[in-house]
């Protein structure tokens, strides 16, 4: 199946919600790579995964932060350094599958759960195509699904399979899937976490305080539906939660202020949190172009 | 706190609209589900006190706000310190505007009356929405009604020609604005306040203020007509006014004709002779020389000239009435003759009959009225009693020991009543008594009236005629006629005692009315002498204003 997307747009730059009305996840992960590769021109994963190979001399448009300051300092002449790409890299995906990642705050938009599955599959991509083996782990409750981490040929296609095959679940336990993830990550490796955060923050910030002190990279992306930030409805209404028997009635106008301030501190909280143990910490929204997630890793 | 329209309150009751909304609105909202329940529900149990506050608040400022609104609609008037009030509590006022005849005398070149209607129009200008008026003329009339139709009721009155009993009515408009519920009662009284209308005192209720205006200085010279009593060959004229006037001419007429002239102060009678005209009713008046009091100056009577009656007493007449007739028979006024009979039986012409002393020969005498064709007759004994007779002045009073009751008698033909039932009838030219003219039946022989009584009995009561009867009015005269006969009159004039305009003084005036009396020019300022109040509905609204800034500060600042 062909895209037909003007060459002059980007999928990693359009509306999410656009993007994926132009076919499946598969080629959407396709697109929005190709798209943020070409705008890249590097590989996001360079240099934390490859070891020194070379200098060579510095052209405008290298980044600077590859130069080499102590040949600067003696011999006054710029060059940066090369690395060669490590084979042995190994990457888990952490998808989380629970029912509050199937909502979405207004139709047309995708739900984090659909944004969370397009992100990892164009990320599992990038990954595969520098020859990093990927893994995927889906959780809700439980971890529904758990595909070790590969480089062979394939490993994409099971990889999507992998999050197609997993139904919304119903409540998060976070936790549990990252206990799994450490006996399925035997060697170092980097742990990206794609999830509402809706669950005991300081049992899951325990878990991957462990993967940390195994030497694991971990990222976390926080996925959050634009409504979640900005309160509205009718003016009085019953909030039913999506994964517990509790519910709450608001007059949003009235709590709106308090509940923005209420969401901003929790995301503050998180990403003290995750800076102090090393984690990087992602918050994005649903409506980001996939390319600008992405670009949060560079 | 009072209030210019207190209905207005009833509005109070909205104030509960903003709890009950808040009551009735609890509905079942509409559930929607939503991932980040926790988030609410922490946001919500921070601000639960803030929200809790917020609500209370706008509550309050909603509720006060109602009833803000309610009471400036009332128009609440709240005491004013100092004279900066331009209001006063709710009155109930009476104004006497006492346009008795005395009010229309020129004084200073200006009738009296209209320096009365202008303290009347002061006071009655001063008056507020909230207050209850009355106004009440020398009728005696208590007239209910609005500031202004009462101002266009006083700015078309005129000099009356009946006299106000002005402590009379000030004591009847003190009990009127007594049960009035309001705060205010007052009683303006606008008066001459002439020395003669002061009789009694009129206890005015001590809750009840009554403003008079101040009686004048002096008293302007004045003479007018008062009693006219004509005699035999003459007519006496008792010359009214002012003390210290001095005399003036006045005028005789007999039917338009005049007949004398004479000079009369007042205080003095003066007897004009006068030659008897023909047997008849005549008509005539006496006119004093123009003065500041035209309305008394004339004054007119009547003069019944008739030839004496021809009367005739059988044995059973009794020795007090043959002693009478005898009596009246010597002076002139009784002739001896056939005209009128007295006694048990009737006689040809007009007769006076009274009940045989004997009860056998009652059944006799009635069968005598039978035979007379008078349908009234005598009927059991009565009890005891005094006699009541309007028409009769000298037997007013007058106790009856015995008697017998009338039967077949019609209401019209009785003249004097004991215990409510008819003792002197008169039927056709029938006079019957119901007792015997002796001192055994009756004290009415030995009473100073008796004689009198005869004269009139056998000269005009027997024949029908009525007195000449006087009443209060504008001056004139009106025959009473029965068939083709004139049968009495009654004669229209002002009460004399209007025509001594001399004015009482302050301290008479004070402890016979009660009242704080004040002059022309300070009236309309001491009207209304309660607390000075200031009407609020314009800072209520200010409020008001105020509270729905707060309420809509507080609705959208503190979402």
């Amino acid at each position: 199946m062909t895209v037909a997307v003007p060459t002059s747009q980007r999928f990693d730059l359009l509306d999410p919600a656009e993007v994926s009305r132009l076919g499946g996840i598969e080629i959407v992960a396709e697109g929005v790579v190709e798209g943020f590769l070409t705008g890249l021109h590097r590989s996001p994963f360079r240099g934390f995964s490859v070891e020194f190979t070379e200098h060579r001399p510095y052209q405008p448009g290298d980044e600077p932060r590859y130069l080499d300051w102590k040949i600067l300092a003696r011999a006054d002449r710029l060059f940066v350094k090369q690395f060669e790409q490590e084979t042995n890299l190994r990457a888990m995906l952490l998808v989380d599958a629970s029912r509050s990642m199937a909502w979405h705050g207004a139709e047309g938009r995708l739900t984090k759960r659909a944004y969370a599955d397009r992100l990892a599959a164009a990320l599992a991509l990038i990954l595969l195509r520098q020859r990093d083996a990927t893994g995927l782990v889906t959780f809700d409750e439980a971890v529904r699904q758990a595909i070790p981490a590969r480089v062979k040929v394939g490993q994409w296609g099971r990889l999507v399979r992998g999050l197609l095959d997993t139904p919304d679940g119903r409540g998060t336990a976070a936790e549990a899937a990252l206990r799994r993830l450490t006996s399925l990550l035997v060697r170092r490796g980097l742990v990206i976490l794609i999830s509402d955060l809706l669950f005991d923050r300081d049992l899951a910030l325990t878990a991957l305080r462990y993967l940390r002190h195994r030497g694991h990279q971990v990222i976390v992306y926080h996925v959050m539906d634009p409504a979640e930030l900005d309160l509205g409805g009718p003016p009085e209404v019953r909030f039913r939660d999506l994964e517990s028997p509790a519910s709450v009635v608001v007059r949003p106008r009235e709590l709106a202020r308090a509940y923005g301030e209420t969401v901003r501190r929790e995301i503050a909280a998180w990403r003290a949190t995750c800076r102090r143990h090393g984690i990087a910490y992602h918050h994005v929204t649903t409506d980001l172009p996939f390319g600008l997630a992405l670009r949060l890793l560079t | 706190m009072s209030f210019l329209h207190p209905l207005a309150l009833a509005g109070l009751a909205a104030a509960a609209i903003p709890a009950l909304l808040h009551l009735l609105e609890r509905r079942v909202p509409p559930e929607l589900p939503f991932p980040a329940v926790r988030y609410l529900a922490d946001a919500e149990r921070r601000s639960a006190r803030r929200l809790r506050l917020r609500h209370l608040l706008l509550l309050v400022l909603r509720t006060a706000l109602i009833v803000a609104i309610v009471l400036a609609a009332a128009r609440p008037l709240v005491p004013s310190r100092g004279t900066t009030g331009t209001l006063h509590p709710p009155t109930a006022l009476v104004v006497i505007l006492d346009n008795s005849p005395s009010s229309g005398v020129v004084v200073d070149g200006r009738p009296l009356l209209d320096r009365l209607k202008l303290a009347a129009h002061a006071a009655l200008a001063r008056a507020a929405a909230g207050d209850r008026l009355w106004l009440v003329l020398a009728d005696g009339v208590a007239r209910a009604g609005s500031r202004d139709a009462l101002v266009a009721a006083v700015d078309s009155a005129h000099p009356d020609s009946r006299r106000l009993a002005v402590v009379a009515a000030t004591a009847r408009a003190a009990r009127l604005v007594e049960a009035e519920p309001v705060p205010g009662r007052e009683v303006h009284l606008v008066s001459d306040l002439q020395r003669t209308a002061l009789e009694g005192t009129a206890d005015a209720p001590r809750d009840v203020r009554v403003l008079a205006l101040a009686p004048a200085d002096a008293a302007p010279p004045n003479r007018g007509i008062g009693m006219l009593q004509p005699t035999d060959g003459g007519l006496a004229v008792a010359v009214v006014g002012t003390p210290g006037t001095p005399p003036g001419p006045l005028t005789v007429r007999l039917r338009g004709r005049p007949v004398a002239r004479a000079i009369g102060a007042p205080g003095t009678t003066v007897t004009v002779s006068l030659s008897a005209p023909g047997p008849g009713w005549w008509a005539g008046d006496v006119e004093l020389e123009a003065d500041e009091l035209r309305a008394d100056d004339a004054r007119p009577f009547v003069w019944r000239v008739a030839p004496p009656a021809r009367v005739a007493t059988g044995a059973d007449a009794g020795p007090f009435l043959t002693a009478a007739i005898g009596v009246l028979r010597d002076a002139g006024r009784l002739a001896a003759g056939s005209d009128v009979s007295f006694g048990e039986r009737p006689g040809p012409g007009a007769s006076v009959l009274f009940p045989p002393a004997d009860p056998a020969l009652l059944g006799q005498a009635n069968r005598a009225l039978a035979a007379r064709g008078v349908t009234a007759r005598f009927a059991a004994p009565g009890t005891a009693g005094p006699i009541a007779a309007p028409g009769l002045p000298g037997l007013a009073g007058v106790s009856v020991a015995r008697r017998y009751r009338f039967s077949g008698v019609d209401s019209a033909a009785v003249l004097a009543t004991v215990n409510g039932e008819p003792w002197l009838v008169r039927v056709g030219n029938v006079v019957l008594f119901g007792s015997r003219l002796d001192t055994a039946w009756t004290a009415l022989p030995a009473a100073p009236g008796f004689v009198p009584f005869v004269d009139a009995l056998a000269n005009r009561i027997v024949r029908g005629e009525a007195d000449v009867h006087e009443a209060e009015g504008a001056a004139r005269v009106e025959f009473v006629v029965a068939g083709a006969d004139t049968t009495g009159a009654t004669v229209f004039r002002v009460d004399p005692r209007e025509s001594d305009l001399t004015p009482a003084r302050a301290a008479m005036a004070r402890r016979a009315l009660g009242a704080e009396l004040a002059r022309d020019a300070d009236f309309a300022a001491a009207a209304f002498a309660g607390p000075r109040l200031a009407e609020v509905s314009g800072l209520l609204l200010v409020a008001a204003l105020l509270l729905a800034a707060a309420e809509l500060g507080v609705a959208t600042l503190t979402r």
